[in-house]
């Protein structure tokens, strides 16, 4: 049965979701917010701060200017996937997803809803970490147009694939093995560390296949104002990614897979 | 609220749902007046919930049409969702949300927010004896406390047809008899109400019109009145001070059946304006009246019934 999935006439019921979803993250700010800064310090002390004062400079920054870039990244996808698709799931589970299936709130209003949510929770942990960065060593993006779409854009990218495994999970471990077999992985050797320069030829090869890489190295280019790619492939990429996992979640969500059975 | 458009409170129409092979409605069409209380009845398994669920957009439907004040639950949605409150048999709440928060964020689904949501809101929590747990989230309140909430969250964006999956189940019979008047009040206010149950007696009591589903078939839609007296039975038993010497034609006309042991004359089938000839019959052939009794099948006895035959 198909609805009107696409109707975009609640504002209030729209904006009502958003709030809720921020209410939601002020309860739990000890998994989403405070979690982030903490690790994001730790990674700069011991690596950007202590080893890294062993590295020479990377596209001309020094290596713990040039980690900020890729922590923030890292956070922001870890984050927005994680909040997502638990919140969409814990509805599921809870069945309080239903006060939003029985409201005159249409697919993409809801996905909307939660994606809204998710780019200002990207929004402040990023900003967050890069205050972090800032205290301690001293960066901050040259160009914030860049720094502000690149955040939004892999908020949308990674809430729209929370949205989907929040749908398809049967259970809270299934939410995890997305984090724990693909994002924590790719994020890892996508660039966080190191530029695809200092990679072997083979690996840096097999990292053009890693959508992570290109995320982080046009963020990057927000601080460094370098890219080991092109800044234009990278951007159209992750947008190609980012409407291709908006598609699903909005189908998903139009046909109530696993919501209206 | 916008004026609605022609047609009943409730169209469901040839409503057939199927799980694969499963089928768990099976061409169900009722429909419900404006201002009606309508009980809608069945065993477990039979088709109410999954009903429901496509009345309000928690199921798809495979076949069949449901319309809700003449809007079209598929086509008109929204228009159609605005004017139904669904207290639902499970208890869904967001564990997140403060219960005045839970009415308020509601209504806010609903396109409503403001100071007359806010105040409406704070008039709920009066109305159902909540207002001192405004503050807490729903896991803090009594079982009754959360039946309250549910109905009081339905009821926030102010429909015109409520929706009660059980709305009784799990509490004491104080509360029970409470949540009636409630409900009756509400009902004369001019909320069409539907209701599933399984106190029959509740059904029977307030309930103007019935629906009984079996096995996803509807097998009985009536006046509950009507429906009594026509599928229900009434028996007239009279015990008389000695023991009846024969069985006069007057009363043998009157279907009466004699019992030595008790001395009970028993009348069957008989209403109830026909009491009084009745024993004045008795009485004009000369024998004292020592007990009269007169009782009359349930809702839940013609329930039985009609669920048996429909096995």
């Amino acid at each position: 049965m198909a609805i009107d999935m696409w109707g975009f006439r609640n504002p209030v019921g729209l904006l009502t979701l958003v709030k809720r979803e921020l209410v939601r993250t002020l309860k739990v700010i000890n998994q989403v917010i405070w979690p982030p800064i903490i690790t994001t310090i730790l990674y700069v002390l011991v690596f950007g701060l202590g080893l890294g004062s062993q590295v020479r400079a990377i596209q001309g920054v020094p290596y713990a200017a040039f980690l900020i870039p890729g922590l923030i990244m890292l956070q922001v996808i870890d984050q927005t996937y994680g909040e997502s698709s638990s919140s969409l799931f814990q509805g599921r589970f809870m069945s309080s997803i239903q006060e939003l299936l029985v409201s005159p709130l249409s697919a993409v209003e809801i996905v909307t809803g939660f994606l809204l949510a998710a780019i200002v929770r990207a929004v402040v942990i990023a900003l967050l970490i890069l205050a972090v960065g800032f205290v301690m060593v001293h960066t901050l993006p040259q160009n914030w147009p860049l720094y502000f779409f690149m955040t939004v854009l892999v908020a949308t990218l990674f809430g729209s694939i929370g949205l989907i495994f929040g749908l398809l999970a049967e259970k809270f471990d299934h939410i995890a093995v997305f984090t724990t077999f693909v994002i924590t992985p790719l994020v890892f050797v996508g660039g966080v560390f190191t530029s695809a320069q200092f990679l072997p030829p083979l690996v840096r090869a097999v990292s053009l296949f890693n959508p992570m890489f290109y995320m982080i190295d046009a963020f990057r280019y927000a601080f460094t104002g370098r890219t080991d790619v092109p800044l234009g492939l990278s951007i159209g990429i992750v947008s190609a990614l980012t409407l291709a996992s908006l598609a699903v979640a909005l189908r998903m969500m139009g046909t109530g897979y696993k919501l209206r059975v | 609220m916008n004026a609605s458009r022609n047609g009943p409170a409730l169209r469901v129409t040839d409503l057939v749902k199927r799980y694969g092979e499963f089928v768990a409605v099976d061409g169900i069409s009722l429909e419900v007046a404006r201002g009606d209380f309508f009980a809608f009845l069945g065993p477990n398994g039979a088709g109410k919930t999954t009903t429901i669920n496509a009345i309000v957009g928690l199921a798809t439907i495979t076949a069949g049409a449901i319309e809700i004040f003449g809007y079209d639950n598929v086509r008109a949605w929204r228009e159609a969702r605005r004017r139904v409150g669904l207290a639902p048999q499970e208890y869904n709440f967001d564990r997140y949300l403060s219960i005045r928060d839970v009415l308020i964020y509601q209504a806010g689904y609903y396109g409503l927010r403001g100071a007359a949501v806010r105040k409406r809101a704070d008039d709920l929590l009066e109305r159902f004896a909540l207002t001192s747990k405004a503050n807490d989230t729903f896991m803090r309140l009594s079982g009754g406390m959360k039946r309250r909430l549910s109905l009081a969250r339905a009821l926030i964006h102010e429909p015109e047809l409520l929706i009660l999956d059980e709305p009784t189940a799990g509490v004491d019979v104080e509360l029970r008899i409470e949540l009636w008047e409630l409900l009756r009040e509400l009902n004369v206010g001019g909320t069409t109400i539907i209701l599933t149950t399984h106190y029959l007696e509740e059904a029977e009591s307030l309930c103007k019109n019935v629906a009984i589903v079996e096995g996803g078939r509807l097998v009985a839609m009536e006046p509950t009145a009507k429906l009594l007296a026509r599928r229900g039975s009434t028996t007239l038993t009279v015990t008389l001070e000695r023991p009846l010497t024969h069985l006069t034609e007057a009363l043998a006309a009157r279907g009466a059946a004699y019992d030595a042991a008790t001395r009970a004359l028993r009348f069957s089938g008989i209403g109830p304006a026909e009491i009084a000839p009745t024993l004045a019959l008795i009485v004009a052939q000369g024998y004292s009246i020592q007990n009269v009794d007169f009782t009359r099948s349930s809702l839940q006895d013609v329930f039985l019934d009609l669920v048996g035959r429909a096995h």
